[in-house]
């Protein structure tokens, strides 16, 4: 009970600083930049249950992403639903989308799982990227899926209207949320009854299975639930930049994420949330070398799993022990 | 005894945290047999593992004809003459058996010397010529240990360890490997065997040694152990 | 007739482009049970190291393709000295080493960026005039290709199989510590197989980029066909890889014909999906029993 008591008083202080942010320092660059380090956030701590603890290799999550992020768009540029409605429908899309290719995937093992999740991936950038035929006319030829430039103009949360002169703020604390809700998921999913079956089946795959704990079947609903906040944050993504666009798809994109998970530490509850934390502000402190940015991201990626596999969580791990 | 051809001292071995040699003091003299037997998961294949570099020895020495060979590795342990026939076998299953039988000669470069030990092999064990070209991970049983036993047979080497060289087999094909295992006994080669199975092995062995808990319990010889029914019933059940 | 001469004939030539990119990958993943995933960088390293010693250095395009190759055989050794040496005696070695390719990966493709720029360069090795079967003309470049990829197939299979080299590269990938208790250095051995993948990604890339051009970002798609390569043959099946190479570089050129290039990649894809889905182990894969 006590990690668990832990877990609740960092995750409240976490809470707590965030929610006085925008009051404190109050300044527009800060807050937008904070809003989409929650949405990274998200999509870090939902991917780091997929791999860290269902042990699957998927490197769908950002074509997860994209799709809770088009699905959006797409409902609410073609059918005009309100963003509200498109979201959470764009998050149960992806759940769709993630158990598709969960039933495709995983059955097999871990790098096959890996190849066809990044061929995916793929498949969906080229379709994308490649598609250059008129859908609709309404204003300028558009295609189905918005082609290179991607979509635009499908509404947004109301917020903007509003508080016209304060809406980041608005989007802060509505990204803030979803990040708390997905965290928390997070937390009951590896200190619960699901973590512990990852765990029966990492420490004693023999038993696990002879009790019943069928691999494939809970790595299908993790991949599948963390697919739902993976795919609302693709949503809110993309009601934040009003536009979306194939660059979801890009590999410096994957490559930062990645980075954020293993510096952070891999498997752990908060180390992945500290990763994306250190990584942007290192992104912001180091702006005139942004050309060097991907051999850095590069460098600390290989550094830190041959140094450091459990990364940060690791060290403060490590710590513990020693007091 | 005659001069040791292989000397352990204190040595302590485990796996990741586990102990499992605890303190083996051992000594095989030249040109004998030497049977090292005991209950299951006391040790015995790990001390076979530790002694060919597989394992690593985290304290006492081993050495060979008087030099230490404690922390080398594997192949600078086979170099010297050492051959650890696994337990299991551990065949290159897609590999042919005579691709296997060459195998073993790896650390051997001349033509020569690999074609005169292939004869060798083929002649003490006949079964393996007939099969030569047949992949390695369809043989039977009985194949496998003979293809195992060869395998080691090719390096040449002075000490040839047999872990468990019975195991799951049947009665007939056990007498026939041990009947191989007696020859190369005769012709001078050092043997140290890990075998359960201790009746199979007491009145033949020239020392017999009880590895017990990752301690050598009792050392003597066959007959000695004969005469001692309540040390064969207490730690191996027969 | 002559729409399917033209299949066949850039179908080989791409088939044949994709089997020296995946032998390598094949080996290692056969070897140490390693996902290279700097795979496709190296291809993009040996393309424009081949470039680079020709218009910089002046070199004779055989020299230089001998220079990428070597360049990249050195790269595979770093790979393996600072990465799976290390990751190899840590605990979680697949996912680990994974990982750390995609970081190493990353960052050889940057270096390139920053020492080419972002903008396509043609590849200089190349010869020009054409083979005319029918009405179909054939690049004699493709001729070209085709021929260096089957000569160095066939010495790659000669290496694994008649060498005692080779035998102990196949030897150690099927038990590693039988490897040992026979006295092969398995570091050497696992050494050789990065450095030996390393120079065919090398050659692979030239070849590549001579039919197209040179970019930073050209190894990523190579590499995933590459894969899938390796997937449908089943993982580290190098004889296998190559038949499934050709075949799909043969149905790459027919699919690109009927539905367009756009579909193509798309098409193989389901294909190898519905592969996986009949034999979860690739094509000419097996299932290894795990013992629990």
């Amino acid at each position: 009970m006590t990690e668990v008591r832990r877990d609740i008083i960092i995750g409240l202080i976490c809470l707590l600083v965030a929610l006085l942010v925008p009051v404190v320092l109050g300044g527009r660059y800060i807050v937008t930049q904070a809003t989409v380090f929650f949405v990274w956030a998200i999509v870090v701590v939902q991917w780091n249950l997929v791999l860290g603890i269902g042990g699957i290799f998927s490197l769908a999550q950002m074509a997860l992403f994209a799709t809770g992020a088009y699905a959006t768009a797409m409902l609410g540029f073609y059918l005009k639903v309100p963003m509200l409605i498109a979201i959470p429908l764009g998050g149960l899309i992806t759940v769709m989308a993630s158990i598709v290719i969960g039933l495709a995937c995983l059955r097999l093992r871990g790098p096959y799982v890996a190849l066809l999740t990044l061929a995916i991936a793929q498949v969906m950038y080229v379709l994308i990227v490649n598609d250059t035929a008129c859908f609709t006319n309404v204003s300028g030829c558009l295609p189905l899926f918005g082609g290179v430039r991607g979509i635009g103009q499908f509404g947004d949360l109301g917020l903007r209207a509003l508080f016209p002169s304060k809406w980041y703020v608005a989007h802060y604390y509505v990204a803030l949320a979803l990040l708390a809700v997905a965290l928390t998921f997070s937390i009951i999913v590896i200190r619960g009854p699901l973590g512990l079956a990852f765990k029966a089946l990492r420490d004693s795959p023999g038993y696990a299975l002879s009790r019943g704990i069928s691999r494939f079947k809970y790595q299908l609903w993790i991949f599948g639930v963390s697919a739902f906040f993976t795919g609302i944050a693709g949503g809110f993504y993309a009601v934040h930049f009003r536009v979306v666009g194939p660059t979801v798809f890009s590999f410096s994109l994957l490559l930062s994420l990645i980075a954020m998970i293993v510096v952070g530490g891999m498997g752990s509850i908060w180390g992945p949330l500290l990763g994306a934390a250190l990584l942007m502000l290192a992104d912001e402190g180091m702006k005139e070398f942004s050309e060097y940015r991907n051999i850095g991201l590069g460098l600390l990626v290989t550094l830190f799993v041959i140094a450091w596999p459990r990364g940060l969580a690791g060290w403060f791990e490590r710590l513990q022990t020693l007091k | 005894m005659a001069e040791p051809a292989l000397m352990l001292n204190g040595v302590k071995a485990g796996y990741a945290g586990r102990i499992v040699l605890q303190s083996a003091d051992l000594a095989v003299g030249k040109s004998e047999l030497t049977a090292i037997i005991g209950p299951n998961g006391h040790g015995k294949s790990t001390l076979l593992k530790v002694i060919s570099g597989i394992v690593r020895v985290s304290a006492g020495e081993i050495s060979l004809a008087g030099t230490r060979i404690d922390g080398l590795r594997p192949d600078q342990i086979v170099e010297k003459g050492v051959i650890h026939v696994p337990q299991g076998d551990l065949l290159f299953s897609g590999l042919t058996i005579h691709e296997n039988l060459l195998m073993g000669a790896y650390r051997t470069r001349e033509a020569r010397s690999i074609a005169e030990r292939l004869e060798r092999v083929f002649s003490l064990l006949p079964k393996l010529k007939d099969r030569r070209n047949q992949v390695a991970g369809t043989l039977s049983g009985g194949e496998r240990r003979m293809c195992g036993i060869g395998r080691g047979l090719m390096a040449g080497g002075d000490l040839l360890m047999l872990d468990e060289p019975s195991l799951g087999l049947a009665p007939i094909v056990i007498d026939q490997i041990y009947e191989v295992i007696f020859d190369l006994r005769r012709a001078g080669l050092t043997i140290l065997i890990v075998e359960e199975n201790a009746q199979r092995i007491m009145d033949e062995a020239d020392r017999i040694h009880l590895l017990d808990n990752g301690r050598f319990a009792w050392s003597g010889e066959g007959s000695e152990l004969m005469a001692r029914p309540e040390i064969i019933e207490a730690y191996l059940g027969a | 007739m002559d729409v399917i001469i033209q299949i066949i004939a850039s179908g080989l030539t791409l088939g044949a482009m994709y089997a020296v990119a995946t032998i390598g990958l094949s080996l290692v993943y056969g070897s140490l049970n390693m996902l290279n995933m700097a795979h496709g960088a190296l291809l993009t390293l040996g393309g424009y190291i081949c470039y680079a010693t020709i218009t910089h250095l002046g070199l004779h395009p055989a020299l230089a393709l001998i220079a990428a190759a070597l360049v990249c055989a050195f790269a595979g050794l770093i790979i393996y000295v600072f990465a799976t040496l290390p990751l190899l005696r840590a605990e979680n070695f697949e996912t680990n080493i994974f990982i750390a390719t995609i970081g190493i990966g990353a960052i050889i493709e940057n270096l390139m960026l920053k020492s080419f720029g972002p903008y396509p360069i043609p590849q200089p090795l190349g010869i020009s005039g054409q083979v005319v079967i029918g009405n179909v003309h054939i690049p004699v470049q493709n001729i070209l290709i085709l021929v260096t990829a089957l000569i160095l197939m066939a010495a790659v299979a000669f290496l694994l199989q008649k060498t005692r080299a080779g035998r102990a590269i196949r030897a150690t990938a099927m038990h590693r510590e039988a490897g040992q208790l026979v006295g092969v250095r398995v570091g050497q051995v696992y050494a050789q197989v990065l450095a030996l993948s390393g120079a065919l990604a090398a050659v692979s890339g030239v070849m590549i980029s001579s039919i197209a051009t040179l970019t930073p970002v050209m190894g990523g798609d190579p590499m995933l066909k590459a894969f899938i390569v390796c997937v449908v043959a089943g993982l580290g099946n190098v004889y296998g890889a190559v038949v499934a190479a050709i075949a799909l570089g043969v149905l790459e050129a027919a699919t690109q014909y009927v539905f367009g290039v756009r579909w193509s990649f798309a098409t193989l894809l389901l294909i190898v999906i519905l592969v996986l889905i009949w034999r979860p182990y690739g094509l000419f894969g097996r299932q290894q029993v795990v013992r629990l």
